[in-house]
């Protein structure tokens, strides 16, 4: 009956993440893997929730001062004017947020640059609404931008670029030039852009979170793709945005109707007592999620990893396997599980540009399968397990011996 | 009133008359519900509120921390509820994490179902008049429909015109037990024929139950419990009409292996999770005792009662419903042009809101005598609405 799969079901594949997640739990490995926190939701978020369950906010329901608040965050944040009557669709997460831009823009055959590595989802979404996805490799090991590689990629059916920033799984945080460049591209050849911005409250080292839309020129072609999940540790509630020109928001908010209809009620009153947290929510947040970050580089550089690129935002560490591993990235997370109790991600997984044979020989190894992602969006407690784990596997040298 | 709410209660007015011109007609309906201080008897949703114990569970989940991702297709204990309710309401057996995948409400089920499991150009065979979900779902898909039209008083299926529509063609069959608008219920002499035209052809049968618990003259039935039909047949509820919430979002679809794997990858890509603190809600819902049900039931035969013995007094031609919590009438009487001139009529000059039929067909003509309304609404509100109606509607 595989037969009655529809032809764009057939294409994609269940998400690797996912699975090492399940043999995490099996096993009962620490889970590095999987994007969500260990630790609690912030109380006041989780009582206005529960407030709004005891005050019937449970049915049908659209909560226009999220809207309301998100038109005064992005003044703030990004110095620009929405309407939040016509500019913003509350929808079911960022995912879906991100799933209704693509239904409501790109045609079959619509191309669309995605940078590599990248998170898993764009390309699914794109193959089910029948558009082409377009990698533009970012160069290691600092995942530069190269304009030469951007401008190669385009063609008469390039449509938009998507751009997620700050970065999964690099942590990458795009640099004004770069955005510059992106803008430019998108300006002078009438792309659309749509953007994945879940990350934006944690960049580190006082970097500053800069939107694409922020750019002349960008806001009337920008779809921003956002959600509560990552900045309030609730990522099983499912309360995401898309902001937009009216005409795209319009189109988002009839897909969204078309997908789930409602965002989960009781959820929509919390997400506006989210967003309404004060600074210090915010300075607070990027400061853990930093040291969390310090904390992870040094376990993982102090026990052999090559971490030539300390990630500026999300909570993501991209690390590369020692010179002295020879194992692929796949087997050394198998055996990471196995021997340490621990589970993180392979970075193939992330990859989909094929090199050339001139450019496999010029780059050492394959990059593609040297790469672990870490996520240190976890207590201290557990990461604290994590280095005594990992400090039983240890050989003389003070490194992993995972050979 | 603080300022702030009402700032909160301008803006979402605002919102509701910028949402006028988009979307659909429940919205403006809703608006103009607002705008007119009308009873709204449009939209299916209740002006009461879901089970204490319902709502309770889903407060202690919050407050233990169930508030992160958990697997994409639902938290296991929520699968399995769902499997022990759809065993004891039709006797089959399914596996909990195989052939159960939990949706962010029917809405998303029918989505998931239909991107994962229909390809451009394929042919599905739809009853009219239907949920208008469910042709823009199989627009975006691309599918190609073929409608039958159920009549009035007892929309009865055709079968003899399914039989010359069907063909080895057709891909799906979409059903909708209980039904809504008409409240028709399929009957099993209907499911049969159905089931033996599908499995003839090799078609499949999406179908959408989520008022089963609100069949008040007759039994339900799940086609998919009929000899031969679980292996092509995708099931669909939710959450929603059953418990008085629906807002919040927790459906799901049963379906055999081969084609669970399908309307979850779709699933993974347009939502990925529902809402998890609300799974561990659902699962203490969905294991109700039996009162929990009966009484339902009891309720919403009163409240039917209610509302259709008002509306013949009125003067409505009125289709009795065997289920679900809506009741189609005739506006005819009235001497208005169609059905959107009455319902526009019906909430500005009388106060009462009620959805036209029109939109529940392909071919707005052939609904344009039936209108809609809705009793999921405490008696009082039901009472009043047809107090008004005997008031101010003339024939």
């Amino acid at each position: 009956m595989e037969g009655k799969l529809s032809h764009a079901a057939k294409k994609l594949t269940s998400s690797p993440i996912q699975e090492l997640s399940h043999l995490a739990q099996r096993t009962n490995a620490i889970n590095l893997a999987e994007g969500f926190p260990d630790f609690a939701a912030p109380p006041h978020i989780k009582n206005a929730a529960v407030s709004a369950i005891h005050s019937d906010f449970n049915q049908y329901r659209h909560v226009q001062g999220i809207c309301d608040q998100l038109t005064k965050m992005v003044k703030e944040m990004h110095g620009l004017d929405i309407d939040p009557l016509m500019d913003i669709a509350i929808c079911c997460g960022q995912t879906e947020a991100f799933a209704a831009a693509i239904f409501a823009t790109i045609d079959p055959g619509d191309e669309v640059i995605l940078f590599d590595p990248s998170y898993e989802t764009y390309k699914g979404c794109v193959t089910m609404a029948r558009g082409v996805p377009v990698y533009v490799p970012l160069d290691p090991p600092l995942w530069t931008l190269d304009p030469s590689k951007l401008l190669r990629s385009f063609t008469e059916r390039t449509k938009a670029i998507v751009l997620n920033s700050p970065h999964n799984p690099t942590g990458k945080v795009f640099t004004k030039e770069e955005l510059e460049i992106i803008a430019g591209v998108c300006c002078t050849r009438n792309y659309l852009a749509i953007t994945d911005e879940v990350y934006e409250h944690m960049t580190f080292d006082n970097q500053k979170h800069i939107s694409l839309v922020s750019f002349p020129g960008m806001q009337e072609r920008t779809i921003i793709t956002s959600s509560l999940s990552k900045t309030f540790s609730v990522t099983g509630w499912r309360v995401g945005w898309a902001i937009a020109p009216a005409i795209l928001a319009s189109a988002i908010r009839n897909i969204h109707v078309i997908i789930t209809d409602s965002a989960p009620a009781p959820f929509q009153e919390a997400a506006l007592t989210a967003l309404r947290s004060p600074h210090q929510y915010f300075e607070s947040l990027r400061r853990d999620y930093q040291s969390k970050r310090d904390y992870i580089i040094r376990l993982l550089g102090g026990v052999g990893f090559k971490i030539q690129f300390i990630p500026q935002g999300s909570f993501f560490l991209f690390a590369e396997l020692p010179d002295s591993c020879h194992l692929s990235d796949v087997e050394f997370v198998k055996k990471l599980i196995l021997e340490a109790g621990v589970v993180a991600v392979p970075g193939q997984g992330f990859f989909h540009t094929k090199l050339s044979s001139n450019e496999v020989s010029s780059v050492s190894c394959c990059y593609q399968k040297r790469y672990i992602r870490f996520a240190f969006c976890k207590s201290d407690a557990t990461l604290a397990a994590v280095s005594e784990r990992l400090g039983k596997l240890l050989d003389a040298a003070g490194h992993l011996a995972l050979q | 009133m603080s300022t702030a709410s009402t700032t909160e209660n301008e803006s979402n007015t605002q919102h509701q008359e910028k949402s006028n011109s988009e979307g659909r007609i429940f919205n403006q309906m809703t608006f103009l519900a607002m705008k007119h201080g009308a009873i709204d008897l449009g939209r299916g949703f209740p002006n009461f509120d879901g089970p204490e114990f319902v709502k309770e569970a889903a407060i202690q989940a919050i407050r233990d921390g169930k508030n992160q991702y958990a697997r994409g297709c639902g938290v296991p204990d929520l699968n399995i509820a769902i499997a022990e309710r759809f065993k004891k309401d039709t006797g089959l057996v399914v596996d909990p994490d195989e052939a159960v995948t939990v949706t962010t409400g029917c809405t998303e089920a029918i989505t998931a179902t239909i991107l994962g499991l229909i390809n451009p150009g394929d042919e599905v065979i739809l009853f009219a008049p239907f949920f208008d979900h469910y042709n823009t779902a199989l627009s975006k898909a691309g599918a190609k429909l073929k409608t039958i039209t159920l009549h009035p008083p007892d929309f009865p299926v055709p079968i003899e015109e399914l039989k010359c529509t069907i063909s080895k063609n057709t891909r799906v069959i979409l059903i909708n037990t209980p039904h809504n608008p008409t409240g028709k219920m399929f009957t099993r002499e209907e499911l049969n024929s159905i089931a033996s035209l599908c499995i003839e052809n090799d078609v499949l049968v999406f179908s959408d139950e989520v008022y089963d618990k609100l069949a008040l003259d007759m039994e339900h039935i799940s086609i998919a419990s009929l000899p031969g039909m679980f292996e092509r047949t995708v099931t669909m509820n939710s959450l929603g009409k059953t418990f008085s919430l629906t807002g919040w979002k927790i459906g799901w679809a049963i379906a055999p292996p081969h084609l669970t794997w399908g309307l979850r990858r779709a699933h993974s890509l347009i939502t990925c999770s529902t809402c998890i603190p609300l799974h561990w809600a659902a699962a203490a819902a969905l294991r109700a005792p039996d009162s929990f049900f009966a009484e339902l039931k009891r309720d919403y035969i009163a409240k039917r009662d209610i509302l259709m013995k008002g509306l013949k007094e009125v003067g409505f031609k009125v289709f009795p419903p065997s289920g679900t919590f809506f009741v189609s009438v005739d506006h005819t009487p009235f001497g208005l042009e169609n059905d959107i001139a009455f319902v526009d009529y019906l909430v500005k000059e009388v106060g009462v809101v009620a959805i036209p039929c029109s939109i529940f067909y392909m071919n707005p003509e052939d609904g344009k005598n039936l209108v809609r309304f809705a009793f999921c609404k405490d008696e009082e509100t039901l009472r009043a609405a047809v107090e008004r109606m005997k008031d101010k509607l003339r024939k």
